[in-house]
């Protein structure tokens, strides 16, 4: 498989022998608050609940819009929330303490693969960028302060953002400025003049091609095919406490996960998404994407078929250690962690993979044989986590000194 | 308080992000009342790194249901070196949720619709809590570094130990004899020591 991620055989896990509860599986806690930042892949959080999935289960989802990806991370800590649709790297830097809040985190499942995307600005077009080789060119020879833009520090946007300028020789650190900018004020920020690329989830590249700021100069699954996105996250506090309420929203996002990917409930889907109380934007800024029709903004229009990706026959969802340790070893890269982790023993910890299978068990959803997978990624890099200290070292480009 | 008399010197410079214009001007009104001068104040801004390394603000208070609250966070991630308190408001005055977030990092919660005899109080605690953990982290360094410094010590009593047959008690008197004549610190003889040891293999 060229540039792509070689699944481990999938064997469907044992059907559960009874698919009613008993007493030691009926939810510590009825009602679960899950926040969600306004992206299309909020999708499965806001179906589990919209759909009923969730009562399915014995618990009621109350829905969370949230603001910023920090008011996430500290309503988690503080119990405001008991689980969230969130950023991997987010979960990863907390239980690290990157950046200063430090916490026992969980992540209880991957909810999507696939699906964002790096943006430049037409003003760079102008001046023939169309790709991250004219990007190079036109940094070498035109010497200005560039600037980009990303989501979270720790978060999946800034390292997919960062390994694909780094991939074409321009450090993301040294050569270029980065900026955090929320998801939602991206392409107005654009629009001002404020950056010459972002990295965000959709349907926010989308809307900077349909309102004619900026065009897709890559998409996420170009540098990674199938690459893990937002997880499920809690606190281990919650997760220890309230096991059965965990497996039960697991199955409900399961259930909606396999329900968004039948392609016949996909429209329905955005349609519900699009509104105000969710993504809040036009539903033909999310559907093309989102059912895998895209439009680069340089006149090239293509068919995906590794467009975001929520179910996959339980493909997406299995909570890889290798993928956790993935952003670990991106993190040491970057210098936002000074020494390397003990990285298996903290994707161990965090990553829920015994509590996601007996989950997996019961609904039916086959789970992988082994907790690492094996991706090529843009670059030629083959990561499989088998040495992830030698991995992080490996990296050309990377954060001088420290 | 004397420990924060800069403070009440002079009027701290405070940056206020808010998109409520309403909201903000309660606020500001407080803060002036209470003494503070407003650095500026944003309803969202994409240049937040740069205005806060233009205007330097001694305080930073932003809504907690700001979006802008990402872009302080990249702050804080890349300017260890030039951290600044966080004040964060809220219409909720829920005190547990203030405790937890202040455990968080964020140096105070400023609750809306405040009166500016109380804010004053409220700022000082917040101004002293972070200059409190400030030097709490700088406390934390410098006991990191004394415990390398130990163990280069305890690496070169053994290696004189070993070569020269010394006590253990031995090997830490000629340590600090040398110390002490040359005017070098413990753990730089120690340094030295094993520096020789590994040339010397």
């Amino acid at each position: 498989m060229i540039n792509g991620a070689e699944f481990p055989t999938m064997a469907p896990a044992a059907p559960h022998a009874v698919r009613g509860f008993g007493i030691s599986d009926a939810p510590e806690q009825k009602e679960v608050k899950v926040g969600f930042m306004p992206l299309t892949d909020c999708a499965s959080v806001v179906i589990a609940s919209v759909m009923g999935f969730d009562e399915k289960y014995g618990i009621k989802i109350v829905l969370s819009k949230e603001a910023s990806w920090a008011a996430v991370r500290d309503k988690l800590v503080n119990g405001e929330l008991d689980a969230a649709h969130v950023l991997y790297g987010l979960i990863y830097g907390v239980q690290l303490g990157i950046g200063g809040l430090k916490h026992e985190m969980s992540v209880l499942m991957t909810l999507n693969n696939n699906g964002q995307g790096i943006t430049l600005s037409n003003h760079l077009k102008d001046k023939g960028v169309i790709s991250g080789e004219t990007l190079k060119k036109l940094i070498d020879a035109e010497n200005r302060s560039y600037t980009f833009a990303q989501t979270f520090p720790t978060g999946t946007h800034a390292m997919w953002l960062y390994y694909w300028l780094a991939s074409h020789g321009v450090n993301p650190l040294s050569d270029a400025k980065t900026i955090t900018v929320p998801p939602p004020q991206m392409v107005a920020n654009m629009r001002v003049g404020n950056m010459d690329g972002f990295c965000v989830g959709e349907p926010w590249n989308n809307r900077a091609i349909y309102d004619k700021i900026g065009f897709t100069a890559a998409t996420s699954q170009d540098i990674w095919k199938d690459h893990p996105e937002k997880v499920l996250g809690s606190t281990s506090e919650f997760v220890q406490k309230n096991p059965n309420t965990a497996r039960a929203l697991i199955m409900a996002l399961l259930d909606a996960s396999k329900f968004i990917d039948a392609s016949s409930n996909r429209h329905r889907v955005a349609e519900i998404i699009a509104g105000k109380s969710y993504v809040d934007a036009p539903i033909e800024v999310i559907e093309n994407r989102f059912m895998g029709d895209y439009e680069d903004g340089l006149g090239r229009r293509w068919h995906e078929s590794n467009h975001m990706k929520f179910y996959n026959d339980g493909m997406v969802n299995f909570p890889y250690l290798s993928d956790g340790m993935w952003f670990l070893t991106q993190h040491k890269r970057w210098g936002l962690l000074k020494d390397d982790p003990d990285y298996l023993e903290v994707a161990k910890k965090i990553n829920q993979t015994e509590l996601y299978k007996q989950a997996a068990g019961q609904v039916g959803v086959p789970v992988p044989a082994s907790a690492m997978r094996s991706s090529r990624l843009m670059d030629g890099m083959v990561w499989d986590g088998s040495d992830p200290k030698k991995y992080a070292a490996s990296f050309k480009v990377r954060a001088t000194a420290g | 308080m004397k420990q924060i008399s800069k403070t009440s010197e002079l009027p701290l410079r405070v940056l206020l992000v808010d998109e409520t214009f309403e909201r903000a001007a309660l606020l500001k009104h407080a803060l002036q009342e209470a003494g503070y001068q407003l650095a500026a104040h944003v309803t969202s801004s994409a240049d937040l790194p740069g205005l806060v390394s233009e205007l330097m603000p001694d305080v930073i208070i932003i809504a907690s249901d700001s979006p802008d609250r990402d872009t302080l966070e990249h702050l804080c991630v890349i300017s260890r070196d030039q951290p600044r308190p966080i004040v964060m408001f809220t219409h909720d005055d829920d005190s547990e949720k203030i405790r937890t977030a202040i455990q968080a990092g964020v140096s105070a919660y400023v609750v809306d619709g405040l009166k500016s005899e109380r804010l004053r109080p409220i700022m000082d605690v917040a101004m002293a809590r972070f200059q409190e953990f400030q030097s709490m982290r700088r406390e934390l360094e410098k006991a990191e570094d004394l415990l390398a410094g130990r163990k280069d010590l305890d690496r070169a009593k053994g290696i004189l130990m070993k070569q020269r047959g010394w006590t253990e008690e031995e090997a830490y008197q000629a340590l600090r004899k040398i110390a002490m004549d040359k005017g070098l610190k413990l753990a730089e003889v120690a340094r030295q020591v094993i520096a020789v040891a590994d040339l010397l293999g």
